[in-house]
């Protein structure tokens, strides 16, 4: 249990800063890519803000404990084994989620793509941290 | 003397009411009203950290009078417009529904533009005169007085445009500017509203 809560508040913080460091570059130097999300299905008034910034800690900790529980299962070097546990999240629960969020939300393509990504980055990241620090 | 004193009270009478009535006459006469038409427009431009937007009413939709008098306190200019927040358009469909989520269109579906006063009373003529006047300005009810800068003109048709622009805050009106992505894409407080009466002048 430590061995989870310890990397994954290692693995939280990484993501911090790497994930709201690159949203924040993303919007600086490609702001046309964030246009569309000057829409009302999107929280507004700053209510949510401190919600929005814990994400990374939130999926840094279930991450963990996904990790492991079944790294027995990914195998070879760190960065092979981090790179597939990031495919094996993404594809089991970005990919289900990002589907139902299109089908049902008045949001683009471009912009569920980029969601997905980002969630596979940050699963990719979050791998090879676990991979190093919870063998 | 009966006779006299009656004479002397009329004399007395019209040599007072000589001081007053034209006065209050020439500010009867001075009075005039101006139909506004529905193709005016109302246009609200501002800015977010990633682009800007403009958002506008269009059609006006309803046929209301402004009153313009000079009374010893300077020019008036009463009269009001209440715009339908539901009318904005920014032309991007999310981009309007924000604006009047924001504007708080389900509980305050109507902005109002009162008109008080003027600076001086305005020639009309094709040359603009740029003159200035004080408005009240309600969104989401709060209210709140500016003073906007005017341009008049009249046009060959004897159609009199006033154009008032004047700088507002979101804040002004206890709005909060949207902000989204934990602040990352934030609304600049400034807009910049420009308002286009087009009015026809009542004999």
């Amino acid at each position: 249990m430590r061995k989870i809560l310890t990397s994954g508040l290692i693995a939280g913080c990484i993501l911090f800063v790497l994930s709201y460091g690159g949203l924040f570059l993303a919007v600086r130097f490609f702001p046309a890519l964030f246009t569309q999300y000057n829409n009302p299905l999107f929280n507004s008034d700053g209510s949510r803000d401190v919600l929005f910034y814990l994400h990374a800690f939130i999926i840094s900790l279930a991450l963990s404990w996904f990790w492991d529980r079944f790294k027995s299962l990914f195998k070879g070097a760190f960065i092979l084994r981090g790179l597939e546990f990031g495919l094996v999240y993404s594809i089991i629960a970005l990919l289900p989620v990002m589907w139902i969020s299109f089908s049902s939300l008045d949001i683009s393509i471009a912009m569920v793509s980029s969601w997905f990504l980002y969630g596979l980055m940050q699963a990719i990241i979050a791998g090879v941290v676990f991979a190093k620090v919870n063998p | 003397m009966l006779y006299k004193n009656i004479l002397w009270s009329c004399l007395l009478f019209f040599s007072l009411s000589s001081f007053v009535l034209p006065r209050y006459l020439r500010s009867v006469a001075a009075n005039k009203r101006w139909v506004i038409s529905e193709n005016s427009s109302l246009l609200v431009n501002g800015s977010t950290n990633i682009n800007k937007f403009s958002c506008g009413i269009l059609a006006y939709d309803q046929t209301d009078t402004l009153t313009i008098g000079k009374t010893d306190k300077g020019v008036t200019l009463s009269g009001s417009i209440a715009l339908g927040v539901q009318s904005f358009d920014c032309h991007n469909s999310m981009m309007t529904r924000d604006l009047r989520k924001t504007l708080k269109e389900k509980e305050f579906p109507k902005l109002h533009i009162t008109f008080l006063s003027l600076s001086r009373l305005p020639e009309l003529t094709a040359q603009p005169q740029l003159i200035k006047g004080m408005v009240n300005i309600e969104i989401a009810g709060a209210r709140k007085r500016y003073e906007v800068d005017y341009q008049i003109t009249v046009d060959v048709q004897k159609v009199i445009h006033l154009v008032g622009t004047r700088d507002v805050n979101f804040s002004d009106f206890n709005l909060i500017p949207p902000r989204k992505l934990g602040g990352m894409i934030k609304t600049n407080d400034k807009l910049s509203v420009e308002f286009h009466l087009n009015m026809t002048a009542l004999d």
